[in-house]
């Protein structure tokens, strides 16, 4: 029997339908119906100045709103060939990681809600206020927080702010392993997280899981390796786990935490002098940029006549991750519930995967890049 | 005396559902924020419990999409009476920066269901949010439980 789950659902906090194909009790495979946040928000982007694009650019995704404005800023900054000044740089990797905690920490904590631990469903939740502090205290702003801008950040910081952020990590740091070993060493949270919803190397290759879940599964990717600012300024090494199930997902994001929180030490330590801002000449170009996103890759590829947005396509982690949880993860569970949780594991984000839909009539599936373009600017 | 008994029950258990209509989901962040401990929405006797046919409280974010445009109508119907919605956002109220050009947003969402209560912002913070549903909540759910008898 087909099981509907959603769109309005308790452990979802945003709308999706998950289909179940069931026999009694035991999930035999989902299927997964997009399309209830649909907004056109490329559409809209075009014809705008970047300045209003940047602006819509962080509507696309609330949790990880930051990520999107720092690839968009950077897409432009590579049209003109320039990088923002290095404190910015600095600045952009403290909130960007300050970003991944609050993220990391709200993901377990749905998935702590799916398999009915509340405890550490408020755990997680308590730890998350601090750093939302932080976030506001640095930006002005909880979620939304309008802090880039191509050239630079907004704002500059000064001392007090980095020595509350200082703080906050502190405490957290000294209170967060306590956590992470009872997810670690629980029983029962074992009995429900262990070989639940198994992803194989192969099938996360098959289905381009990125982030988290495909660092679960032993592909050891993280683009942050590859980005200037980290690459010159930064030591970190990248999370990745064998283990490829339910729990594998979840320490990995608890372990990418304590690294994140290595890395915002390193930024308060070596913040260097200098400007924040600087103002750059956008010519017209095509250019294409992809990070980090909490969820894995995000890519921005945009087109430009120098002052507006003539082209601009986004392609956001979670698409690909919910794909891998709908063929793969999904596939023989042993309860509805386990299901459930499995889903919650990969931290869908709806927000972000509802952009675009290519219907081709004749069958082709092609990549979404605008074919002209393309030809133009492929000596880059 | 019976109305009087039955505004205490309904002032001080009140069910919320939360009903994201297509927005960036930042408002829905915020409402989770406000079941951690530093808010403590339980602690006012409000729950969270997103089954409509449960439900006193309609928490509704974001503009409206293609595909919300008759489900939301039919959530509503669906949520027993005396009932209150309130719109969290910018979304709900005029589709922010969706309603341009090119987007397909069909907001208000006062245009499908009635609003009791609403709340600006993008997003508003979550004392803002438990601040409206506490001051139009539970009033309201009385006021209206005592038109219906």
């Amino acid at each position: 029997m087909i099981l509907p789950i959603g769109p309005v659902h308790p452990n979802l906090k945003e709308p999706l339908r998950l289909k179940l194909k069931t026999q009694g009790e035991r999930v035999l495979s989902a299927e997964i119906d997009y399309g209830y946040v649909h907004r056109g928000i490329e559409r809209v982007m075009k014809g705008k100045t970047w300045q209003k694009g940047i602006y819509l650019s962080e509507r696309v995704c609330g949790i990880c709103s930051y990520i999107h404005t720092q690839t968009f800023a950077e897409t432009f900054e590579k049209i003109a060939g320039e990088r923002a000044p290095l404190r910015a740089q600095f600045l952009r990797v403290l909130t960007n990681e300050l970003d991944r905690i609050q993220s990391h920490l709200l993901a377990n904590s749905t998935y702590f809600k799916c398999i009915e631990h509340e405890t550490l469903f408020m755990y997680m939740l308590y730890l998350r206020e601090p750093v939302m502090d932080a976030i506001e205290l640095l930006t002005g702003n909880r979620v939304n927080m309008g802090w880039n801008v191509v050239g630079g950040v907004k704002m500059d910081v000064n001392q007090s702010h980095l020595d509350s952020i200082q703080e906050i990590i502190t405490k957290l740091e000294s209170e967060f392993d306590r956590y992470v070993e009872m997810f670690d060493h629980g029983p029962m949270v074992g009995l429900r997280s262990h070989d639940v919803g198994k992803l194989t190397q192969e099938e996360a290759i098959k289905a381009r899981a990125v982030g988290p879940i495909g660092r679960a599964s032993g592909l050891k990717h993280d683009l942050r390796e590859k980005h200037h600012t980290y690459q010159d300024n930064f030591d970190f090494k990248v999370i990745w786990r064998k283990d490829q199930d339910n729990y594998a997902r979840n320490m990995n994001r608890f372990d990418e935490i304590t690294e994140s929180m290595k890395l915002i030490k390193q930024v308060i330590l070596n913040l260097p002098e200098g400007d924040v801002r600087k103002k750059i000449n956008i010519p017209a170009g095509y250019g294409e940029w992809r990070n980090e996103a909490p969820r894995g890759e995000v890519t921005y590829s945009i087109e430009t006549n120098g002052n507006l947005i003539k082209n601009i396509s986004i392609r956001t982690p979670s698409i690909m991750n919910i794909d891998a949880c709908a063929k793969y993860m999904l596939k023989d569970v042993a309860t509805v519930a386990d299901a459930i949780s499995t889903y919650a594991s990969v931290d869908p984000c709806i927000a972000c995967t509802e952009r675009v839909v290519i219907v081709d009539e004749s069958g082709k599936s092609g990549e979404y890049v605008y074919p002209e373009y393309k030809l133009e600017y492929k000596s880059e | 005396m019976l109305d009087g008994l039955k505004d205490i029950i309904r002032k001080s258990s009140i069910h919320v559902c939360l009903v994201s209509t297509g927005g960036c989901n930042g408002c829905d962040i915020e409402v989770v924020a406000l079941l951690s401990p530093r808010y403590d929405l339980e602690q006012y006797g409000i729950y969270v419990t997103n089954n409509p046919r449960e439900a006193d409280v309609v928490l509704v974010t974001g503009a409206v999409t293609e595909q919300w445009r008759d489900k939301l109508e039919r959530i509503f119907a669906k949520v027993p009476d005396p009932k209150i919605v309130v719109a969290i956002g910018n979304c709900p109220l005029s589709g922010d920066v969706f309603n341009q050009e090119g987007g397909s947003v069909y907001a208000p969402v006062s245009d499908y269901i009635p609003v009791d209560a609403e709340v600006s912002g993008c997003p508003p913070r979550p004392t803002e949010i438990l601040a409206a549903i506490l001051s139009a909540g539970p009033d309201a759910i009385a006021a209206k439980g005592r038109q219906k008898v």
